[in-house]
């Protein structure tokens, strides 16, 4: 019998409370080792881990490409599969290689594929896909079955065409799916970062608002703690509530830590939608354990009449070329805001002679005005800048013309009460001009309207 | 006073790529009720500092977690050309200053 298997029928038959490990929120960015061993040493349930999000923005779920490097990506998956077959329980892997579409998935299943062969190791591996079918999808949008999020605007046949990967978040319910096929390891293309953790305790009949939201929580491994941090947290689960702990003994979770999380990153600290209900933690509770520990207890789960998968998708905008320079002129700096655009129609009037403007500049001016919403007037000038210009083109090699013309016109531009006529920028390094690559944007970011929340993610098992 | 000198946590995130929220959190309940009670924190103030309509501003007193939760829209989509901050991690500074 594969851990499963095994965790289900113990669970079945002798009915206590779980141990669910949460080894990471980001993996691919280290798992801190004394923390992972003492989590082991607690003898979890299952060990999970979340490995993607939309924070990190369009460009690599367009591209296809993860986030995190694949030595230090490989080094986290050695780790956690190592662990897990050591205690023979279920590993389980979420939003794999960083956006969970097909690509980043195949280099996950490729990297432990690799690790199961150089370290001897023989396991059954349920594999969830989270790529959306272009055709459904556009009979949906025919059928009004697809809804913006957060004022996106409605989508389009031509948005579907244009994205690169077109990628919908798992719930909980192929993670439970895949736990009932008798198997040592699931990783799952993008997906609710609860599914992870709330499937082995919902399958076992344990209530859905508890698992959900102690899903939630340890997701992000030890941040609820403080002070948060990446170490690994063991949750033990019973029908009545969750006791959280870090398996770093200098993090502690406190109730105000631990309710504090529900903020994080979320928009209603009160609400979290999932695809097939909402979680209710208006009458939730926490109390400390001891000095490092807290019990949560009165989440409520509602079930909705509306089952909704969230949709994400990134399309091409062009390529992209970065300008890199500073200056540490007064005169230059104070008067940027009217310089910088002449300097835009020199470089138009140069690159365009021949050819239409196809491209977009754009300036930023660090120290100034390169990060705020809002700045507010009147505030007193830096003594130096850092400044970058990007250029969005059709082509690498168009973007590297806009940039490069930039940089001499920008080094050379005359302006009144000029003083500094040798050149107007400081270069850290030569080239200062860094083609970047394709650029990105996230063109999909909508509810699909389902009857069936789990038919899109069909799971098939491998055996390693 | 301001928002600083009082706050334990003032910070700035992503929700989705399209909203941007703002968590202040204390260090004491009469920290944070004190906070809470003003009308420092309004979505007037927030709106303002912001450049967005009050209307467009939601603000949740967060009790169980001393923590004020502020939500508004972003006005460049997430990772979209021209965005400046893909992880909405620095736009807290407005905060800072307000006065209690």
């Amino acid at each position: 019998m594969s851990a499963s298997g095994r965790v289900l029928a113990d669970l079945r038959a002798h009915r206590r409370p779980l141990r669910l490990l949460g080894a990471s929120g980001q993996l691919g960015y280290g798992v801190p080792t004394p923390a992972f061993n003492a989590g082991l040493a607690r003898k979890p349930d299952m060990i999970g881990c979340d490995m993607g999000s939309i924070d990190i923005g369009p460009t690599y779920l367009g591209k296809g490409e993860m986030a995190t490097s694949p030595e230090s990506t490989r080094r986290d998956l050695r780790k956690v599969l190592l662990g897990a077959r050591s205690l023979d329980v279920p590993l389980i892997i979420g939003s794999a290689g960083s956006a969970g579409a097909a690509a980043h998935l195949d280099a996950t299943l490729a990297l432990v594929r690799d690790i199961a062969r150089t370290d001897g190791l023989s396991f059954r591996m349920a594999v969830i896909r989270a790529d959306i079918d272009r055709p459904m999808l556009v009979q949906s949008i025919r059928a009004g079955r697809v809804t913006g999020l957060d004022d996106m605007p409605a989508l389009t046949e031509d948005d579907v065409v244009q994205a690169a990967n077109i990628v919908g978040q798992m719930g909980t319910g192929p993670f439970r799916a895949a736990l009932e096929m008798d198997v040592d390891v699931i990783i799952a293309g993008r997906a609710c970062d609860t599914g992870i953790f709330a499937a082995l305790p919902t399958v076992l009949g344990f209530p859905t608002g508890l698992s959900v939201h102690m899903a939630k929580i340890i997701e992000c491994a030890s941040l609820c703690c403080v002070p948060g941090g990446r170490d690994p947290i063991l949750a033990i689960l019973d029908d009545e509530g969750f006791i959280l702990e870090s398996m770093n003994p200098d993090r502690r979770a406190t109730p105000i830590s631990v309710a504090a999380h529900s903020l994080y990153e979320q928009s209603d600290p009160f609400t979290v939608h999932e695809p097939d209900g909402a979680l209710d933690l208006t009458n939730a509770q926490y109390v400390a354990v001891d000095d490092r520990r807290a019990r949560v207890s009165g989440a409520a789960w509602h079930d909705s009449t509306d089952p909704t998968i969230k949709l994400e998708g990134a399309c091409k905008v062009g390529e992209r070329a970065i300008l890199i320079a500073g200056s540490a002129d007064p005169r230059f700096i104070a008067q940027g805001k009217d310089l910088l655009p002449k300097v835009a129609i020199v470089v138009r009037d140069l690159v365009c002679e021949d050819t239409p403007e196809d491209y977009t500049l754009r300036f930023r001016v660090y120290g100034v005005d390169g990060v705020r919403m809002v700045v507010p007037a009147g505030e007193a000038m830096p003594g130096e800048v850092f400044l970058m210009a990007e250029c969005i083109a059709p082509t690498r090699e168009r973007a590297s013309e806009v940039v490069r013309t930039c940089k001499q016109f920008l080094l050379h531009y005359g302006y009144p009460g000029r003083l500094s006529t040798a050149g107007n920028i400081a270069f850290p390094f030569t080239p200062p001009e860094i083609s970047v690559g394709p650029a990105y944007r996230f063109n999909i970011y909508h509810l699909l309207h389902v009857d069936d929340v789990d038919a899109l993610f069909p799971v098939v098992v491998e055996q390693l | 006073m301001k928002l600083s000198e009082i706050a334990q946590v003032i910070r700035s995130k992503n929700a989705g790529p399209r909203r941007l929220t703002f968590d202040i959190m204390f260090g004491s309940d009469a920290d944070y009720q004190r906070v809470a009670q003003s009308p420092a924190i309004s979505a007037e103030v927030i709106g303002g500092l912001y450049d967005v309509p009050p209307a467009e501003v939601t603000i949740f007193p967060y009790p169980v977690g001393r923590a004020i939760k502020i939500v508004l829209a972003r006005k460049i989509m997430a990772g979209d050309p021209g965005d400046f901050d893909v992880y909405g991690a620095q736009q807290h500074a407005p905060l800072l200053g307000i006065e209690l």
